[in-house]
């Protein structure tokens, strides 16, 4: 007979799945363990993405601009990947996989993600609450502008814990 | 109801390097047995994590030693300059 709920279970689950992974990839780009490297990566990130926000601006007053997501979205994927790999992908692990100090490291880097999720969230909803009521703006332009900046937002807070905790994860200690 | 202020935040001391040190023990060795990440072992030991009651008693368990004899709000003095002080007389 299964103990535990539903919930409980599922996360139990998760946890065994992480730490599966974990033990797969903990052997994985070992010369880019360390907080230099690390530092590049997330670096690496934050342009990539501060790139998805200048595209999709950029896509309002030229449509053509917009085809440079995909080259953006290619290189995002591996560097994303690469990060996330060297810091042994803290920032979405499941809480039974974490110790008290990397729960609590995540959740203050959590918390500054989704205070700035908000805040870039408002500038695409107040650019199309104020921009429909006003003829001089090219509504399909702005909806696709907008979009595409909700989508940077979106991506950008999420990623940003992980930027977070890598940029601040030391190197390892050395031994005695 | 009050509302909830945090006090500044007081110090922990630990003995934790010393002790591991002293049995032998690896980061590795000493988080398996607590049953962290070894570089919150660093982290304790540097002071820039302060443990938890729970995690506390069991660095107690593993050095069976009663929690004022591995953590302290004051710093502590060299082991061996304790162990050796002068008795005083009665």
């Amino acid at each position: 007979m299964p103990t535990g709920t539903l919930l409980e279970r599922y996360e139990d689950h998760r946890a065994r799945r992480f730490l599966r992974n974990e033990e797969l990839t903990a052997g994985w780009l070992p010369g880019w363990r360390n907080r230099k490297r690390r530092r590049i990566l997330a670096c690496a990130v934050v342009a990539l993405l501060i790139g998805t926000f200048s595209v999709s601006v950029a896509s309002y007053f030229t449509m053509t601009v917009a085809i440079a997501w995909i080259p953006l979205t290619l290189l995002f994927l591996p560097v994303w990947t690469g990060l996330q790999i060297v810091s042994g992908r803290q920032s979405d692990a499941p809480r039974l996989a974490l110790d008290e100090r990397e729960i609590a490291e995540r959740n203050s880097a959590r918390s500054i993600g989704l205070s700035v999720a908000q805040s870039l969230l408002l500038l695409p909803i107040f650019a199309l609450i104020f921009g429909s009521v006003l003829d001089s703006v090219d509504h399909r332009q702005l909806a696709y502008s907008a979009g595409g900046f909700a989508l940077a937002s979106i991506l950008f807070s999420g990623c940003l814990p992980a930027v977070l905790l890598a940029w601040n994860q030391p190197d390892d200690d050395p031994e005695d | 109801m009050s509302p909830v202020r945090r006090g500044a935040t007081l110090p922990i001391h630990n003995r934790i390097r010393v002790l591991r040190v002293e049995r032998g023990m690896s980061r590795a060795q000493l988080a398996e047995l607590i049953e962290v990440n070894p570089q919150t072992v660093g982290a304790l030991e540097r002071g820039d994590h302060y443990p938890s009651l729970d995690l506390a008693f069991r660095i107690c368990d593993v050095f069976s030693l009663p929690v004022e004899a591995v953590f302290s709000r004051t710093e502590f003095g060299p082991l061996s300059t304790e162990l050796y002080k002068p008795r005083k007389e009665a």
